[in-house]
């Protein structure tokens, strides 16, 4: 009886109750409101829905030593996370976002691709106030980069910049992106007036085959060459465009959109959630990336519509002039940005349809982005 | 074909020359000990042997098999380092050591050349001709000295030559591996970050202006000539305008004006015969609904 009871007592020190903390709960606290945003509220739920439950696997209080845990090297959840650690998931996400992404409303009105450059000054402006804060220039470029609004950047920039903080930031990252109406529409109202929300932006022009097919091939050459540190990115992104409107290799190119990317936004969403273990991740550092990766976002949002109303000061021909509203999707969280723009564009005026339009900067500020994150690489990698 | 052929061959040989070029460019003389002392290595054959080291910069294998060592400018084919030799491969970042005994055909590594103080050995590409890379040996250089070059970070893989006499470390590159991070250089040298800021902006800008740029003139420029005549061919002019206004006041049916809205149609869209003032006469573009091939149905080959 005696041996019984003693089996038992051991068991016990193996259950998570025994090794339950209090930061355990809080963090599967947080993974369960997740999930809830994500179904009731439908906030990004192929993202929140891996990543809340995520947190709650990586928060289960364990006895350590079982070979289980995701910072256990040869765990099944280690070796799925190695493609966060050593950042190979995030260009794979590229070849998928390439292969659905069509530039063609960036190819049509070429000048749009300026609001994808001035939106990254979220980035640098975060840069800068993490170094404020007392980051590391490392860690300082690793927390801006939530200012590009793009998950798999984060994710790649982190991985070599700042691992200990790759968590943290992506997580805020992925959060703040799900947040992007709530964010940006405030911010978009402020600096807007009356008259400029009511521009009406001209039709874009028909891009032939030929254009769309010489835009990956020539988009890649040039940012990789100046920007090589910025390779597994933007080669990604383009060559998966490349496979979409090549049109001979449709099949590979649907793989890429498909199967491929819902993999790996499987498991990218999970190993991030199941890295944020509370004793990691609830610490105040923690707490200053959020602050600082929402301050990025406002930064970013701001300095895409601004920028396009500084354009307008030079645009002289009134039917030309761009509507300030698609500044805000010059940030790469595609398309959640661009739709902000058209819902925002059609509470003030319901027959201004801006979507088509948003959507030039707005894969302008994906490619703005991993171009930032290459700089950012090459400077403190 | 044959031509096409031809010339895929010859963009791919020519292709296939560069990257070779370019490979065995990424070598240099890292160290040259000419007079060892009797702590020096010994070789394949007992002796203690003068030695050159040949580093890898590059970031992929270098096959040096082919290129030449001397030490007399005159004749830079002095010795060969054999070629189709497995063992000629040099790793990323890795160094090879070639004995200087003086006689090449002791084995692939060993060199027909002698160094002394005073003298440069020269690293000669596989054309012969080309001097990839060059070291002095001092004149005095202590016996068991050796003349280097050393990178101040060896992640970076910039050598410069050591005016001072080294103690020889064979086949281990030359330089400081405890160098400080591009983030710790970078936080000394842009403790705010202003610097990093801009310059990142600044280069963000100018990838997606340059992007901007050819596109505009790739394809919106010409997008927009196309354009230009179009839109002045489909505008009536004033007499047309009158013309359509008569038209419409005079014709009262709906089969009428279907007729008047197909004839302008046609001619906006260049269709018009001639003009006339006062008429809008349409061009007569058969559509071929008649035509008997059309309805043929396409038999599949054997």
């Amino acid at each position: 009886m005696e041996q019984i009871f003693r089996s038992l007592a051991q068991f016990w020190e193996y259950t998570g109750f025994a090794n339950a903390d209090w930061q355990n709960l809080v963090m599967i606290g947080i993974g369960l409101i997740f999930i809830t945003l994500a179904i009731v509220k439908e906030w990004e739920p192929m993202l929140l829905v891996p990543i809340g439950f995520g947190m709650i696997v990586g928060n289960i209080p364990m006895f350590p030593g079982l070979n289980i845990g995701v910072y256990e090297d040869g765990s099944v959840l280690n070796i799925l996370y190695q493609g966060v650690r050593q950042g190979w998931y995030p260009p794979l996400i590229f070849l998928g976002i390439g292969a659905m992404t069509d530039f063609s409303a960036l190819i049509s009105q070429p000048r749009l691709i300026l609001i994808g450059a001035a939106a990254q000054m979220g980035i640098f402006g975060a840069y800068l106030l993490a170094l404020l804060f007392g980051f590391a220039p490392n860690e300082a470029g690793a927390i801006g980069i939530i200012g590009g609004a793009d998950g798999p950047t984060a994710i790649f920039l982190s991985s070599k910049l700042a691992p200990d903080l790759m968590g943290a930031i992506a997580v805020s990252a992925y959060s703040y992106m799900a947040l992007v109406p709530v964010i940006q529409k405030p911010i978009m109202l402020l600096l807007t007036t009356d008259k400029e929300r009511r521009i009406r932006m001209p039709v874009p022009r028909t891009v032939s085959q030929k254009e769309k097919i010489i835009f990956p091939i020539v988009g890649f050459l040039i940012t990789a060459f100046i920007v090589p540190s910025g390779l597994p990115l933007l080669g990604m992104l383009f060559f998966g465009n490349l496979l979409k409107e090549s049109g001979v290799t449709r099949r590979l190119a649907e793989t890429a959109r498909g199967p491929l990317i819902d993999v790996v936004t499987t498991l990218i969403g999970l190993t991030v959630g199941a890295s944020t273990q509370a004793d990691k991740f609830i610490t105040v550092r923690s707490l200053l990336i959020f602050g600082l990766g929402l301050l990025s976002f406002v930064i970013a949002t701001m300095s895409g519509v601004l920028f396009v109303k500084l354009m307008n000061l030079f645009i002289k021909n009134p039917s030309k002039k761009i509507n300030p509203l698609i500044g805000n999707a010059g940030v790469s969280a595609v398309p959640d940005s661009a739709r902000v723009s058209e819902t925002v564009g059609r509470e003030i005026d319901p027959g201004n349809h801006l979507l088509m339009h948003a959507m030039g900067p707005n894969v302008a500020g994906v490619i703005g982005s991993a171009v930032a994150a290459g700089i950012l690489l090459s400077f403190l990698g | 074909m044959t031509r096409k052929r031809v010339l895929a061959i010859l963009l791919l040989f020519l292709a296939a020359t560069g990257i070779k070029a370019q490979n065995v460019s990424d070598l240099i003389i890292s160290e040259v000990l000419p007079c060892p002392d009797s702590t020096g290595r010994l070789d394949g054959y007992g002796r203690r042997s003068p030695w050159v080291e040949i580093m890898n910069t590059s970031t992929g294998t270098v096959n040096f098999g082919g290129c030449f060592l001397t030490d007399d400018r005159n004749n830079l084919k002095k010795s060969l380092i054999p070629k189709w030799d497995r063992s000629t491969k040099v790793g990323p970042r890795q160094v090879v050591l070639i004995w200087a005994s003086g006689n090449s055909s002791e084995g692939t590594y060993y060199a027909g050349i002698r160094p002394e103080a005073g003298k440069t050995i020269y690293l000669v590409s596989n054309d012969g001709r080309t001097i990839i890379d060059s070291l002095t040996i001092p004149v005095g250089l202590p016996a068991g000295k050796s003349v280097q070059k050393m990178a101040r970070d060896l992640r970076q893989m910039e050598f410069e030559a050591c005016e001072e006499a080294g103690v020889p470390s064979p086949a281990s590159p030359n330089g400081n591996q405890d160098s400080a991070s591009k983030a710790q250089q970078m936080a000394i040298s842009d403790p705010h970050g202003f610097t990093l800021a801009v310059v990142s902006i600044a280069v963000v800008f100018c990838a997606l202006a340059i992007l901007w740029f050819l596109f505009w003139l790739l394809f919106e420029r010409r997008a927009a000539r196309k354009a230009a005549p179009a839109a002045k061919r489909g505008t009536p002019d004033g007499e047309v305008a009158a013309a359509i206004a008569l038209a419409l006041d005079m014709e009262e049916s709906g089969d009428d004006y279907a007729a008047i809205a197909a004839a302008l149609h046609l001619y906006l869209s260049e269709s018009v015969h001639d003009l006339e003032p006062g008429f809008v006469t349409i061009r007569r573009t058969p559509s071929g609904w008649d035509n008997k091939a059309l309805g043929f149905r396409k038999l599949p080959k054997e």
